[in-house]
Protein backbone atom coordinates (compact mmCIF):
# COMPACT_ATOMS: atom_id res chain seq x y z
CA UNK A 1 0.00 0.00 0.00
CA UNK A 2 3.03 2.38 0.83
CA UNK A 3 4.18 1.32 -2.40
CA UNK A 4 1.63 2.44 -4.31
CA UNK A 5 1.67 5.78 -2.61
CA UNK A 6 5.13 6.78 -3.19
CA UNK A 7 5.48 5.21 -6.55
CA UNK A 8 4.04 7.50 -8.69
CA UNK A 9 6.12 10.12 -6.99
CA UNK A 10 9.36 8.37 -7.92
CA UNK A 11 8.52 7.93 -11.72
CA UNK A 12 7.32 11.34 -11.91
CA UNK A 13 10.79 12.68 -10.38
CA UNK A 14 12.37 10.10 -12.69
CA UNK A 15 10.73 11.37 -15.27
CA UNK A 16 11.91 15.20 -14.72
CA UNK A 17 15.06 14.19 -14.10
CA UNK A 18 15.25 12.88 -17.30
CA UNK A 19 13.73 15.24 -19.01
CA UNK A 20 15.45 18.13 -17.77
CA UNK A 21 18.46 18.27 -19.74
CA UNK A 22 16.47 17.25 -23.15
CA UNK A 23 13.47 20.44 -21.91
CA UNK A 24 15.33 22.94 -23.76
CA UNK A 25 14.88 21.14 -27.41
CA UNK A 26 17.05 22.76 -29.65
CA UNK A 27 19.68 24.02 -27.91
CA UNK A 28 21.25 23.82 -23.99
CA UNK A 29 20.16 24.90 -20.85
CA UNK A 30 23.88 26.85 -19.99
CA UNK A 31 22.32 30.26 -20.37
CA UNK A 32 19.63 29.29 -17.44
CA UNK A 33 20.17 29.28 -13.65
CA UNK A 34 18.45 25.63 -14.82
CA UNK A 35 16.23 24.39 -11.31
CA UNK A 36 16.84 27.96 -9.56
CA UNK A 37 12.98 29.07 -9.05
CA UNK A 38 12.14 32.62 -8.89
CA UNK A 39 8.80 34.48 -9.27
CA UNK A 40 7.69 37.59 -10.92
CA UNK A 41 4.16 39.17 -10.93
CA UNK A 42 3.45 40.89 -13.82
CA UNK A 43 1.06 42.04 -16.87
CA UNK A 44 0.74 39.76 -19.69
CA UNK A 45 2.12 41.83 -22.67
CA UNK A 46 2.49 39.10 -25.40
CA UNK A 47 2.00 36.09 -25.13
CA UNK A 48 4.06 33.96 -28.54
CA UNK A 49 2.49 30.76 -29.35
CA UNK A 50 5.22 29.95 -31.34
CA UNK A 51 7.90 27.09 -32.27
CA UNK A 52 10.75 26.43 -31.71
CA UNK A 53 9.95 27.92 -28.35
CA UNK A 54 6.67 30.13 -26.63
CA UNK A 55 7.72 33.31 -25.35
CA UNK A 56 5.77 35.35 -22.85
CA UNK A 57 6.66 39.10 -23.10
CA UNK A 58 5.23 40.47 -19.19
CA UNK A 59 5.10 43.88 -18.06
CA UNK A 60 6.54 43.71 -14.64
CA UNK A 61 5.75 46.91 -11.95
CA UNK A 62 9.24 48.02 -10.38
CA UNK A 63 7.70 50.96 -8.56
CA UNK A 64 7.38 54.67 -8.48
CA UNK A 65 5.54 54.21 -11.85
CA UNK A 66 7.85 52.76 -13.29
CA UNK A 67 8.11 49.30 -15.56
CA UNK A 68 10.18 46.92 -16.54
CA UNK A 69 10.10 44.41 -19.54
CA UNK A 70 10.68 40.95 -19.47
CA UNK A 71 10.94 38.07 -21.62
CA UNK A 72 10.46 34.26 -20.83
CA UNK A 73 10.97 31.18 -23.22
CA UNK A 74 8.98 28.20 -22.61
CA UNK A 75 8.66 24.95 -23.97
CA UNK A 76 7.14 24.76 -27.81
CA UNK A 77 3.46 24.31 -28.48
CA UNK A 78 4.74 20.45 -29.06
CA UNK A 79 5.11 19.76 -25.78
CA UNK A 80 2.71 22.33 -24.31
CA UNK A 81 0.14 21.71 -26.30
CA UNK A 82 -0.17 18.33 -25.67
CA UNK A 83 -0.62 18.97 -22.02
CA UNK A 84 -3.47 21.22 -21.46
CA UNK A 85 -1.99 24.52 -23.19
CA UNK A 86 -3.57 26.58 -26.08
CA UNK A 87 -2.24 29.13 -27.82
CA UNK A 88 -5.44 30.73 -25.45
CA UNK A 89 -4.13 29.63 -22.30
CA UNK A 90 -2.93 33.58 -21.79
CA UNK A 91 -3.63 36.64 -23.33
CA UNK A 92 -2.49 40.06 -23.41
CA UNK A 93 -3.72 41.85 -20.22
CA UNK A 94 -3.76 38.85 -17.91
CA UNK A 95 -1.97 39.55 -14.30
CA UNK A 96 -0.05 36.42 -13.78
CA UNK A 97 2.38 34.67 -11.23
CA UNK A 98 5.36 33.46 -12.54
CA UNK A 99 7.51 30.63 -11.77
CA UNK A 100 10.69 30.90 -13.84
CA UNK A 101 14.44 30.07 -14.20
CA UNK A 102 16.62 33.07 -14.73
CA UNK A 103 19.39 34.05 -16.98
CA UNK A 104 22.96 33.78 -15.59
CA UNK A 105 23.46 36.96 -17.00
CA UNK A 106 21.36 38.89 -15.35
CA UNK A 107 19.23 40.48 -17.96
CA UNK A 108 15.30 40.73 -17.32
CA UNK A 109 14.35 36.92 -18.64
CA UNK A 110 14.63 33.25 -18.57
CA UNK A 111 12.52 30.18 -19.09
CA UNK A 112 9.01 29.54 -17.63
CA UNK A 113 8.15 26.86 -15.37
CA UNK A 114 4.87 27.17 -14.58
CA UNK A 115 1.77 30.39 -14.79
CA UNK A 116 -0.68 31.36 -11.96
CA UNK A 117 -3.48 33.03 -13.81
CA UNK A 118 -5.77 35.97 -12.53
CA UNK A 119 -8.70 33.10 -11.72
CA UNK A 120 -5.98 31.14 -9.34
CA UNK A 121 -5.11 28.53 -11.89
CA UNK A 122 -1.17 27.45 -12.09
CA UNK A 123 -0.65 26.06 -15.71
CA UNK A 124 2.43 23.53 -15.29
CA UNK A 125 5.67 24.56 -18.17
CA UNK A 126 7.26 21.65 -17.44
CA UNK A 127 7.13 18.20 -16.51
CA UNK A 128 7.14 18.96 -12.19
CA UNK A 129 9.23 17.43 -9.86
CA UNK A 130 6.54 15.82 -8.16
CA UNK A 131 2.76 16.02 -8.16
CA UNK B 1 10.40 -15.16 -48.25
CA UNK B 2 8.66 -11.77 -48.06
CA UNK B 3 9.25 -10.97 -51.48
CA UNK B 4 8.82 -14.12 -53.15
CA UNK B 5 4.97 -14.13 -51.73
CA UNK B 6 4.50 -10.64 -53.07
CA UNK B 7 5.84 -11.61 -56.52
CA UNK B 8 2.87 -14.76 -56.64
CA UNK B 9 0.16 -12.87 -55.22
CA UNK B 10 -0.35 -10.71 -58.65
CA UNK B 11 0.25 -13.94 -60.98
CA UNK B 12 -2.54 -15.33 -58.49
CA UNK B 13 -4.87 -13.13 -59.17
CA UNK B 14 -4.15 -12.16 -62.97
CA UNK B 15 -4.98 -16.51 -63.27
CA UNK B 16 -8.09 -15.58 -61.44
CA UNK B 17 -9.11 -12.44 -64.03
CA UNK B 18 -8.71 -14.58 -66.80
CA UNK B 19 -10.96 -17.75 -65.79
CA UNK B 20 -13.38 -15.13 -65.32
CA UNK B 21 -12.56 -13.53 -68.75
CA UNK B 22 -13.32 -16.83 -70.52
CA UNK B 23 -16.61 -18.03 -68.40
CA UNK B 24 -17.91 -14.90 -70.20
CA UNK B 25 -17.38 -15.15 -73.49
CA UNK B 26 -20.23 -17.08 -74.49
CA UNK B 27 -22.56 -14.58 -76.29
CA UNK B 28 -19.30 -12.44 -77.77
CA UNK B 29 -20.46 -8.58 -78.94
CA UNK B 30 -18.53 -7.34 -82.72
CA UNK B 31 -17.23 -5.04 -80.09
CA UNK B 32 -15.15 -8.11 -77.76
CA UNK B 33 -14.30 -10.22 -80.72
CA UNK B 34 -12.21 -6.90 -82.36
CA UNK B 35 -10.79 -6.09 -78.80
CA UNK B 36 -8.01 -7.28 -77.71
CA UNK B 37 -6.64 -9.53 -75.82
CA UNK B 38 -6.72 -8.43 -71.55
CA UNK B 39 -3.74 -8.45 -70.27
CA UNK B 40 -3.15 -9.56 -66.66
CA UNK B 41 -4.10 -7.39 -64.59
CA UNK B 42 -1.44 -6.97 -61.58
CA UNK B 43 -2.15 -6.91 -57.99
CA UNK B 44 -3.39 -3.04 -56.98
CA UNK B 45 0.14 -2.61 -55.31
CA UNK B 46 -1.58 -0.90 -52.58
CA UNK B 47 -2.71 -4.41 -51.59
CA UNK B 48 0.75 -5.28 -50.38
CA UNK B 49 0.33 -2.79 -47.19
CA UNK B 50 -2.31 -5.17 -45.44
CA UNK B 51 1.12 -7.38 -45.16
CA UNK B 52 2.50 -4.66 -42.83
CA UNK B 53 2.42 -4.20 -39.21
CA UNK B 54 0.17 -1.67 -37.84
CA UNK B 55 2.49 1.55 -37.00
CA UNK B 56 -0.24 4.10 -37.77
CA UNK B 57 -0.81 7.11 -35.25
CA UNK B 58 1.79 9.30 -33.66
CA UNK B 59 5.03 7.83 -32.18
CA UNK B 60 6.62 10.04 -29.41
CA UNK B 61 10.19 9.55 -27.75
CA UNK B 62 9.94 7.71 -24.53
CA UNK B 63 12.78 7.19 -21.79
CA UNK B 64 13.68 3.87 -20.21
CA UNK B 65 10.79 1.87 -20.80
CA UNK B 66 12.63 -1.27 -20.55
CA UNK B 67 14.64 -2.65 -17.56
CA UNK B 68 17.93 -2.77 -18.57
CA UNK B 69 17.93 0.01 -20.12
CA UNK B 70 17.19 1.95 -16.83
CA UNK B 71 20.25 0.07 -15.21
CA UNK B 72 22.45 2.28 -16.57
CA UNK B 73 22.06 2.53 -20.41
CA UNK B 74 24.29 1.08 -23.17
CA UNK B 75 27.86 0.83 -22.50
CA UNK B 76 30.31 3.67 -23.43
CA UNK B 77 31.18 3.64 -27.26
CA UNK B 78 34.62 2.79 -28.33
CA UNK B 79 36.20 5.82 -29.71
CA UNK B 80 39.20 6.51 -32.08
CA UNK B 81 41.75 8.94 -30.44
CA UNK B 82 40.23 11.64 -32.54
CA UNK B 83 36.68 11.51 -31.27
CA UNK B 84 37.80 10.27 -27.83
CA UNK B 85 38.64 13.47 -26.09
CA UNK B 86 35.62 15.57 -27.49
CA UNK B 87 33.39 12.61 -26.25
CA UNK B 88 35.08 12.73 -22.48
CA UNK B 89 35.08 16.34 -22.55
CA UNK B 90 30.79 16.30 -23.03
CA UNK B 91 30.86 13.43 -20.27
CA UNK B 92 32.39 15.69 -18.01
CA UNK B 93 30.64 19.00 -18.58
CA UNK B 94 27.45 16.37 -18.65
CA UNK B 95 28.39 15.27 -14.98
CA UNK B 96 29.49 18.42 -13.69
CA UNK B 97 26.77 20.47 -15.12
CA UNK B 98 23.87 18.78 -15.57
CA UNK B 99 21.95 20.53 -18.88
CA UNK B 100 25.22 21.54 -20.76
CA UNK B 101 25.60 20.36 -24.26
CA UNK B 102 27.54 20.91 -26.78
CA UNK B 103 27.03 24.34 -28.25
CA UNK B 104 25.63 23.23 -32.09
CA UNK B 105 23.92 24.38 -34.69
CA UNK B 106 20.74 23.07 -34.29
CA UNK B 107 20.24 25.74 -31.86
CA UNK B 108 20.70 28.27 -34.87
CA UNK B 109 17.78 25.53 -36.47
CA UNK B 110 20.45 23.88 -38.64
CA UNK B 111 19.14 20.32 -38.52
CA UNK B 112 20.00 17.60 -37.02
CA UNK B 113 21.18 14.55 -39.50
CA UNK B 114 20.85 10.58 -39.24
CA UNK B 115 20.29 8.83 -36.53
CA UNK B 116 20.30 12.22 -33.73
CA UNK B 117 17.07 13.43 -36.06
CA UNK B 118 15.33 10.51 -34.86
CA UNK B 119 15.85 11.07 -31.16
CA UNK B 120 14.91 14.40 -30.62
CA UNK B 121 12.22 15.15 -28.22
CA UNK B 122 9.09 15.46 -30.04
CA UNK B 123 7.31 12.57 -32.11
CA UNK B 124 7.79 10.87 -35.14
CA UNK B 125 5.63 9.39 -37.93
CA UNK B 126 5.47 6.86 -40.35
CA UNK B 127 3.53 6.07 -43.40
CA UNK B 128 3.65 2.79 -46.05
CA UNK B 129 2.84 3.36 -49.45
CA UNK B 130 4.14 0.57 -52.16
CA UNK B 131 8.12 0.04 -51.98
CA UNK B 132 8.30 2.75 -49.65
CA UNK B 133 8.57 3.69 -45.51
CA UNK B 134 8.19 7.56 -45.15
CA UNK B 135 8.96 9.15 -41.48
CA UNK B 136 7.95 12.60 -40.86
CA UNK B 137 9.43 13.65 -37.99
CA UNK B 138 8.27 16.56 -36.26
CA UNK B 139 11.19 18.31 -34.42
CA UNK B 140 12.83 20.47 -37.50
CA UNK B 141 9.52 19.15 -40.18
CA UNK B 142 11.61 16.77 -41.70
CA UNK B 143 11.46 14.07 -43.46
CA UNK B 144 13.07 10.35 -44.65
CA UNK B 145 12.34 8.27 -47.56
CA UNK B 146 13.09 4.97 -46.94
CA UNK B 147 12.88 2.80 -50.65
CA UNK B 148 11.95 -1.26 -49.53
CA UNK B 149 11.01 -1.78 -53.16
CA UNK B 150 14.52 -3.76 -53.70
CA UNK B 151 16.68 -0.88 -55.32
CA UNK B 152 20.21 -0.72 -54.28
CA UNK B 153 21.59 1.97 -52.51
CA UNK B 154 22.59 4.32 -55.15
CA UNK B 155 26.49 4.12 -55.26
CA UNK B 156 27.69 8.26 -55.53
CA UNK B 157 24.54 10.42 -53.93
CA UNK B 158 24.71 13.95 -52.59
CA UNK B 159 25.48 14.19 -48.68
CA UNK B 160 22.52 15.45 -46.84
CA UNK B 161 21.39 15.74 -43.43
CA UNK B 162 19.29 12.64 -43.61
CA UNK B 163 21.51 10.67 -45.86
CA UNK B 164 19.50 8.44 -48.28
CA UNK B 165 17.86 5.20 -46.82
CA UNK B 166 17.08 1.58 -48.67
CA UNK B 167 15.15 -1.02 -46.31
CA UNK B 168 13.44 -4.20 -46.21
CA UNK B 169 11.12 -6.39 -44.29
CA UNK B 170 12.11 -9.02 -42.08
CA UNK B 171 8.91 -10.44 -41.44
CA UNK B 172 7.51 -7.06 -38.80
CA UNK B 173 10.55 -5.96 -38.23
CA UNK B 174 11.64 -2.99 -41.28
CA UNK B 175 15.50 -2.81 -41.26
CA UNK B 176 16.70 0.04 -42.76
CA UNK B 177 20.77 1.37 -44.26
CA UNK B 178 21.62 4.93 -44.57
CA UNK B 179 24.51 6.24 -45.50
CA UNK B 180 25.33 9.52 -47.80
CA UNK B 181 24.74 11.85 -44.15
CA UNK B 182 26.47 14.93 -44.11
CA UNK B 183 30.24 14.60 -42.62
CA UNK B 184 29.16 18.23 -40.08
CA UNK B 185 26.21 16.13 -38.30
CA UNK B 186 26.26 14.45 -34.96
CA UNK B 187 26.73 10.94 -34.86
CA UNK B 188 25.94 10.37 -31.45
CA UNK B 189 25.07 13.19 -28.42
CA UNK B 190 28.59 14.55 -27.46
CA UNK B 191 29.93 13.67 -30.84
CA UNK B 192 30.42 16.38 -33.61
CA UNK B 193 31.24 15.40 -37.09
CA UNK B 194 31.78 12.16 -38.82
CA UNK B 195 33.60 10.88 -41.88
CA UNK B 196 32.05 10.07 -45.02
CA UNK B 197 31.90 6.24 -44.46
CA UNK B 198 29.57 7.14 -41.87
CA UNK B 199 27.18 4.05 -41.92
CA UNK B 200 23.53 3.54 -39.76
CA UNK B 201 21.66 0.70 -39.73
CA UNK B 202 18.15 1.13 -37.98
CA UNK B 203 16.13 -2.46 -37.11
CA UNK B 204 12.25 -0.92 -36.03
CA UNK B 205 9.61 -3.29 -34.63
CA UNK B 206 7.12 -3.31 -31.89
CA UNK B 207 8.18 -4.91 -29.08
CA UNK B 208 4.70 -4.38 -27.76
CA UNK B 209 1.28 -3.39 -29.09
CA UNK B 210 1.78 0.39 -28.45
CA UNK B 211 5.44 0.45 -27.88
CA UNK B 212 8.11 0.61 -31.12
CA UNK B 213 11.81 -0.24 -30.54
CA UNK B 214 14.54 1.40 -32.78
CA UNK B 215 17.49 -0.60 -32.47
CA UNK B 216 20.45 2.07 -34.20
CA UNK B 217 24.24 0.77 -35.23
CA UNK B 218 26.52 3.65 -36.01
CA UNK B 219 29.66 2.06 -38.27
CA UNK B 220 32.36 4.90 -39.01
CA UNK B 221 36.17 3.75 -39.07
CA UNK B 222 37.06 7.19 -38.42
CA UNK B 223 34.67 7.59 -34.81
CA UNK B 224 33.73 4.24 -33.82
CA UNK B 225 36.23 1.72 -32.92
CA UNK B 226 33.64 -1.07 -33.54
CA UNK B 227 29.76 -0.81 -34.21
CA UNK B 228 28.32 0.91 -31.73
CA UNK B 229 24.40 0.29 -31.43
CA UNK B 230 21.98 1.78 -28.82
CA UNK B 231 18.13 1.49 -28.95
CA UNK B 232 15.06 3.96 -28.31
CA UNK B 233 11.83 4.19 -27.57
CA UNK B 234 8.45 5.50 -28.78
CA UNK B 235 5.19 5.32 -27.08
CA UNK B 236 1.83 4.97 -29.66
CA UNK B 237 -0.53 8.70 -29.74
CA UNK B 238 -3.77 7.19 -31.87
CA UNK B 239 -4.91 10.70 -31.51
CA UNK B 240 -2.28 12.66 -31.34
CA UNK B 241 -1.27 14.83 -34.91
CA UNK B 242 2.37 15.90 -36.08
CA UNK B 243 2.38 19.01 -35.57
CA UNK B 244 3.97 22.50 -37.40
CA UNK B 245 7.51 23.19 -36.65
CA UNK B 246 9.31 25.98 -38.60
CA UNK B 247 12.69 26.81 -36.18
CA UNK B 248 13.08 29.61 -37.42
CA UNK B 249 9.49 30.92 -36.97
CA UNK B 250 10.42 32.56 -33.63
CA UNK B 251 13.74 31.60 -32.68
CA UNK B 252 15.88 33.55 -29.48
CA UNK B 253 18.83 31.27 -29.20
CA UNK B 254 20.48 31.59 -32.63
CA UNK B 255 24.28 31.27 -31.97
CA UNK B 256 26.06 34.42 -31.27
CA UNK B 257 29.67 35.50 -32.12
CA UNK B 258 30.90 33.30 -29.53
CA UNK B 259 28.99 30.44 -31.26
CA UNK B 260 27.01 30.45 -27.64
CA UNK B 261 22.73 30.58 -27.96
CA UNK B 262 22.31 34.25 -27.71
CA UNK B 263 18.64 34.78 -26.27
CA UNK B 264 17.76 37.44 -27.62
CA UNK B 265 15.33 39.78 -25.92
CA UNK B 266 14.31 41.86 -29.09
CA UNK B 267 10.81 41.28 -30.13
CA UNK B 268 11.12 39.86 -33.49
CA UNK B 269 14.58 38.03 -33.06
CA UNK B 270 15.28 37.18 -36.85
CA UNK B 271 15.14 40.81 -37.93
Amino acid sequence: MKLSRWLPQVVLCSTWLALGPIASAHHSTAMFEWGKEKSLTGTIERYEWTQPHTFLWVVVPRGQGRTQEWGLEGMSPSWLGRRGWSRHSLAAGDKVMIVYYPLKDGRPGGFYVRVTTPDGHTLAALPQRSQ
Amino acid sequence: MTRTRMRAAPVAVGAMVLVVGCGSQGTPSATQSTAPPLAPIAENPYASLARLPDWSGVWEPTFSPRPRARQGGPAPPKLTAAYAAQYAKFQQKNRTTPGINFVSDVASCVPPGVPQSMQEPYPIEFLFTPGRVTILIETYSLVRRIYTDGRPAPADPDPTYQGTSVGHWEGDTLVVETSAILPETSPLNGINGHSDKFHVTERMRLVKPDLLEVTTTRVDPAVFVEPYTTSSYYRRHRDWQIMEYVCQQNNHDALDAQGKPAFSLKHNPGE
